[in-house]
């Protein structure tokens, strides 16, 4: 007897669909699995014979050969077991061909025969419902999950017997026997509002890191803070993502995606991920916990905060090594992987927000508490490796916390406030960019500079004497005209103004460059 | 029988041999006779039997070190140290400075490259902080600047900070400075005063009691601080902390029966505690050069081009540079503190925008400075 069941796998982030093919027949009794398996693939042979013999089912002492399909597609995770199990059971003559036409299963099985929730879920619903498939059958932790999907009918199921009668149902004409699951997608936003998230009213003064935020925010630019322990950097960090706007469904969709094939959704208890992500890795983080890292690869730090913060705190203590992986993210907004089974891209599009102390003892510019000298001041402020350095485009000092304002508690802006002035500047950025594959004034290039950051002979002249009086390098140059397009559009302004232009140059990147 | 030239050779031998850390024994030796004397007894083996039984195990040292150089070898090489331009003097001679040699505990030998400073005109070491504030830049400038006017000879360590600001100052002023330094004179420490190293060369010079190719070592440093004191008349400390090695200069120099001088600064300042405590034991406070220049009654040449650069004020200005130059101060200040500073001084608030483009503006006018990125100063 022969049957063939649909499942799918996930291949980084990208996900396929897959053919399970179950084969009865007589001879020598054994259990064979082919087609390009991991480990964890293959060990489906004992908790299926094993879970199946546990829900009542003892297998006959037949040759049973299972092909996964395409065979030259490697396969990894545990959602095989599911389909494997109820290929059997169709060889068998217990479920009909039909029951399961149009169907994908996944699932890991328990040895007592339950179903287990499995990573990945809503990249393979997704390919499935492209593929035009009619019903997924999922482990029942996982269903919000792929109901998130939408336009194909999600079954979450919590053992194989309860699989079993369903399936049997369907073939009597049972129709609902179990309720098909069902997410209201919206609803998920609205839950955000219930619990409270980090506000900058919390933060009382620092009115100057808060505005670089809202700059940094408004234009997707990087954001470097550099004050002394605890003048609250992390603090202002935590909140950034709160005046970011909001996610859209698309991008909560890729963010999920993410987080799905990470194994992190279900663990979180969550069918979306529907608040931009913010993770702050320690300093001593290796490259391929950065990066993303296995034989095959799973999502890095990078790419959990896709469309999100990036926070890295003390940014010159990290090595320079780990630190370089960020260059093609902060590029090209993706991170590839080479292993020796393929090329692994996962999307990496995040605002990187670095926190640095001003020198080695961390009191710089208080000359009574700072014990270092000029020279060291300059090494440590140089140690960041240049080419990060050059993708941040705003730099802020932060100033420590007097107690006065610690008393005071003066309830800053909102965040809610803030938010609303950097989405009007983010839809006067999609307004210039439409039609282009620009987003962001970040993103612009320095041609793009050029065509889109035209000064007025006024501002050129301004701009011209700043240039030599401040020591602005050509890069300094761009870097200072994309910040001051963004500060110009929080200002509601289309020309860009000398004031614009001042406060961007005030932004820049000092370096070791301070004078003697 | 022996030319000066032998015996300066000797000397600089003996000094090597047996002077670096030996000062009483070398007081022993002159008792024996010349350099030329105690090389020809050591080189015979019967320097030992001539001296007292305490310096027994020196002499002996001495005689075997005597033994594996010829006479020859020693005028070589004092012959090719001079041809690199650095010049030797012992104690006794006419060219070692008259000042120095008054003091207890001069040394016995000066290398130095340049010139050293002359007898009859004054000379006052300008000594202070490395990690200075951008006040104690500007007075040590001030300072050098005017004392170099006058003819004062300006005298210090040629370190970082307010020593080597002073130093500068004389030298482009057009006056005369020495760096008296902590290693050999032909290593130039630190390493970031190469240029002021280079003009002292030029138009000062800079001495040391140790031998050439001596590394700078952090001993070595304490014992160089009597020569600056002992070479002037007068020591003006500009920024000290409460414990620093300003305060060694300034303890050689009362020993020396020199005078002290002190600029005040602000009592918050860690820099200008050393110098409210010099002021405290009796320290000749001083607001301005012209003061120090009085009391040292050296004569006062004039200078051109006072009284127009410092102190301008700010009213003069379009509002609010002006208002915002007011808060500005020679203590680095961060934006956020200038934003608070304003609403407090002058009852209202201005925006980040707003502050960024003044500051700008004053920093291209040159009122204002930056320092290690966004903290602004008050410049002169």
């Amino acid at each position: 007897m022969f049957s063939t069941i649909t499942s799918g796998t996930v291949c980084g982030i990208s996900s396929h669909l897959v053919q399970v093919e179950v084969d009865l027949s007589k001879g020598l009794p054994c259990f064979q699995m082919v087609g390009l398996l991991s480990s964890e693939v293959r060990e489906a042979r004992e908790r299926v014979r094993v879970a199946l013999k546990n829900s009542g089912i003892i297998l006959p002492p037949v040759c049973i050969n299972v092909n996964l399909s395409p065979a030259d597609l490697r396969k990894e995770g545990t959602m095989f077991d599911l389909p494997v199990a109820v290929g059997i059971l169709t060889c068998l003559g217990r479920l009909s061909k039909e029951s399961t036409a149009g169907t994908v299963l996944l699932g890991e099985l328990g040895l007592n025969g339950e179903v287990k929730p499995v990573r990945g879920v809503l990249p393979v619903v997704t390919r499935a419902k492209e593929s035009g498939m009619r019903r997924c059958i999922l482990p029942r932790d996982n269903a919000m999950e792929g109901a998130v999907a939408g336009g194909i009918e999600i079954v979450g199921v919590a053992g194989v017997t309860e699989t079993v009668e369903y399936l049997q149902g369907l073939e009597n004409g049972q129709k609902g026997l179990i309720e098909p699951a069902r997410i209201d997608v919206m609803s998920l936003w609205k839950e955000n509002d219930k619990d409270r998230e980090l506000d900058f009213a919390d933060i009382s003064g620092q009115e100057t890191v808060k505005r670089a935020a809202e700059v940094a925010a408004a234009g997707f630019h990087h954001l470097l803070m550099i004050g002394p322990p605890g003048s609250g950097k992390t603090m202002l960090a935590k909140r950034i993502p709160s005046i970011l706007p909001p996610l859209s469904l698309q991008e909560s969709l890729e963010v999920s995606t993410v987080y799905s094939v990470s194994g992190l959704l279900h663990s979180a208890k969550k069918a979306l991920i529907t608040r931009r992500p913010f993770l702050s890795p320690h300093h001593t983080i290796t490259g391929q916990a950065l990066a993303g890292s296995g034989r095959v690869p799973v999502p890095g730090i990078v790419s959990l905060c896709h469309r999100g913060v990036l926070f890295l705190d003390e940014l010159p203590e990290f090595k320079r090594e780990t630190l370089d992986i960020l260059r093609q993210p902060l590029e090209d907004r993706r991170i590839q992987i080479a292993r020796s089974s393929g090329v692994y891209t996962f999307p990496a599009d995040f605002m990187l927000v670095g926190a640095m102390n001003p020198c080695p003892c961390g009191y710089y510019p208080d000359m009574a508490r700072c014990r270092c000298a000029p020279y060291e001041v300059k090494r440590y402020l140089g140690r960041v490796s240049g080419p990060i350095l050059d993708r941040i485009d705003i730099c802020v000092e932060v100033e420590p916390l007097k107690f006065r304002d610690i008393l005071e508690r003066s309830a800053g802006e909102s965040s809610a406030r803030i938010r609303e002035r950097v989405l009007r500047a983010r839809s006067l950025q999609a307004e210039r960019f439409d039609g282009t594959n620009l987003r962001f004034n970040s993103d612009m290039e320095a041609g793009d500079v050029e065509k889109y950051c035209g000064l007025e002979e006024q501002e050129r002249n301004y701009m011209e004497r700043m240039f030599s009086v401040m020591h602005l390098s050509a890069r300094g140059y761009h870097r200072i005209l994309k910040v001051a397009r963004t500060i110009a559009d929080l200002g509601g302004s289309g020309r860009i103004r000398e004031e614009h232009l001042a406060e961007a140059i005030c932004y820049r990147y000092m370096g070791g460059q301070s004078e003697r | 029988m022996t030319g000066d030239r032998t015996e300066k050779a000797c000397r600089h031998w003996l000094y090597q041999a047996a002077g670096m850390n030996g000062r009483t024994f070398l007081r022993r030796l002159q008792q024996v006779g010349t350099a030329y004397t105690v090389y020809e007894l050591a080189k015979s083996g019967v320097l030992e039997e001539k001296i007292h039984a305490r310096y027994g195990k020196r002499a002996v040292r001495l005689q075997a070190a005597a033994k594996e150089r010829d006479l020859a070898g020693i005028l070589e090489e004092y012959e090719r140290m001079c041809l690199r331009g650095i010049s030797f003097v012992t104690i006794g001679e006419a060219a070692y400075p008259h000042r120095l040699s008054e003091i207890q505990d001069a040394p016995y030998a000066l290398y130095y490259a340049g010139k050293l400073p002359v007898d009859d005109s004054r000379a006052i070491a300008v000594i202070g902080a490395r990690n200075c504030t951008e006040y104690g830049r500007y007075v040590a400038k001030e300072f050098g600047t005017v004392l170099a006017q006058a003819g004062v000879q300006v005298i210090s360590g040629m370190a970082r900070g307010i020593d080597g600001i002073g130093q500068r100052a004389a030298l482009n002023a057009g006056g005369y400075s020495l760096g008296v330094l902590g290693c050999g004179v032909d290593i130039c420490y630190p390493q970031e005063n190469r240029e002021l190293y280079e003009q002292l060369l030029a138009k000062g010079g800079v001495c040391s009691e140790y031998p050439p190719g001596i590394e700078p070592r952090a001993v070595l440093f304490p014992p160089r601080n009597r020569i600056i004191s002992g070479l002037c008349d007068g020591v003006l400390v500009i920024e000290a902390k409460e414990r620093s090695g300003t305060l060694i200069t300034v303890d050689m120099a009362l020993e020396q029966g020199r005078e002290v001088y002190a600029v005040p600064g602000r009592v918050t300042d860690a820099l200008s505690a050393g110098c409210s405590r010099l002021i405290r034991q009796g320290a000749q406070l001083v607001t301005s050069p012209e003061e120090l220049l009085a009391d040292l009654q050296a004569e006062f040449t004039g200078y051109p081009g006072r009284g127009s650069g410092g102190g301008q004020s700010a009213s003069g200005r379009a509002e609010p540079r002006g208002k915002v130059l007011e808060l500005l101060d020679f203590q680095p200040q961060s934006m956020e503190r200038l934003q608070e500073a304003y609403r407090m001084v002058h009852g209202d608030s201005i925006a980040v925008s707003e502050l960024c483009y003044e500051l700008l503006q004053l920093c291209a006018e040159g009122y204002a400075g930056q320092a290690g990125g966004r903290y602004y100063l008050k410049k002169e």
